[in-house]
């Protein structure tokens, strides 16, 4: 459980959160 | 080792801040992603230490052949970084395979002789440190990458907010929510949960 978890909070939740932030770009899509 | 990679990867982003956090955070843990339809279908598996119960922390003695091969780990992070090379570009595509790659080399301590050079069983070499028979050090190591990644990630954020201060909360959020979720994680793993 602690996998999946891990994988969903730290890949959707948080990656989607930081996402919002205005980090430099990387390539031609969106970050 | 769960949280640890995640930590590994906060610290990644806080060096490389085009690299979207989370394809680091996915590519950190791919290794494991590709290993479970493998346990599922009966190519790879997972055991206990014998006298452990299943899902004790530090007692995981894995028969992965492939995803935990050094030269299948190579492949993955390979075909991981390609996936994203055309719309992220080339810099992106190899930090993204070497967090892939660092994977198999964040678990060479923790775990016990079960990881081989070679993909495919062909290889009697079986790699690894042993450290989980120390749960406790073991534990106190992924701690360790905990705090330092998001203590990295945290600061690179708190940099970039200070130039957008609109932004200021919603930073605040992302570095507390990179530190929760990896004690979470943690918590719920020592826990054999």
């Amino acid at each position: 459980m602690s996998f999946i978890l891990g994988t969903i909070l730290f890949v959707v939740g948080v990656g989607l959160l930081d996402a919002r932030l205005p980090w430099p770009r990387s390539g031609r899509g969106p970050t | 080792m769960i949280a640890g990679h995640f930590g590994f990867a906060a610290a990644v982003k806080s060096r490389t801040p085009a690299v979207p956090l989370w394809a680091l955070m996915l590519a950190c843990v791919w290794l494991d992603v590709v290993f479970v339809p493998l346990v599922l279908t009966g190519v790879e598996s997972i055991d206990s230490v014998p006298g452990q119960p299943p899902g004790a922390y530090g007692a995981a003695i894995i028969h992965a052949n492939y995803t935990h091969s050094l030269v299948g780990a190579i492949v993955l992070a390979a075909l991981f970084g390609l996936a994203f090379a055309e719309r992220y570009g080339r810099r992106t595509a190899v930090v993204l395979g070497f967090v892939v790659l660092s994977h198999w080399l964040l678990d060479l301590p923790m775990h016990r002789p079960d990881m081989p050079l070679l993909p495919g069983g062909v290889d009697p070499v079986r790699l690894g440190f042993g450290l989980w028979r120390s749960p406790v050090a073991a534990a106190l190591l992924e701690l360790a990458l905990v705090l330092v990644g998001a203590a990295l990630y945290a600061r690179a954020v708190f940099a970039l907010t200070a130039e957008h201060p609109a932004k200021r909360r919603l930073g605040r959020a992302c570095a507390a929510s990179v530190l929760a979720a990896g004690l979470l994680t943690l918590a719920l793993n020592v826990l054999g949960q």
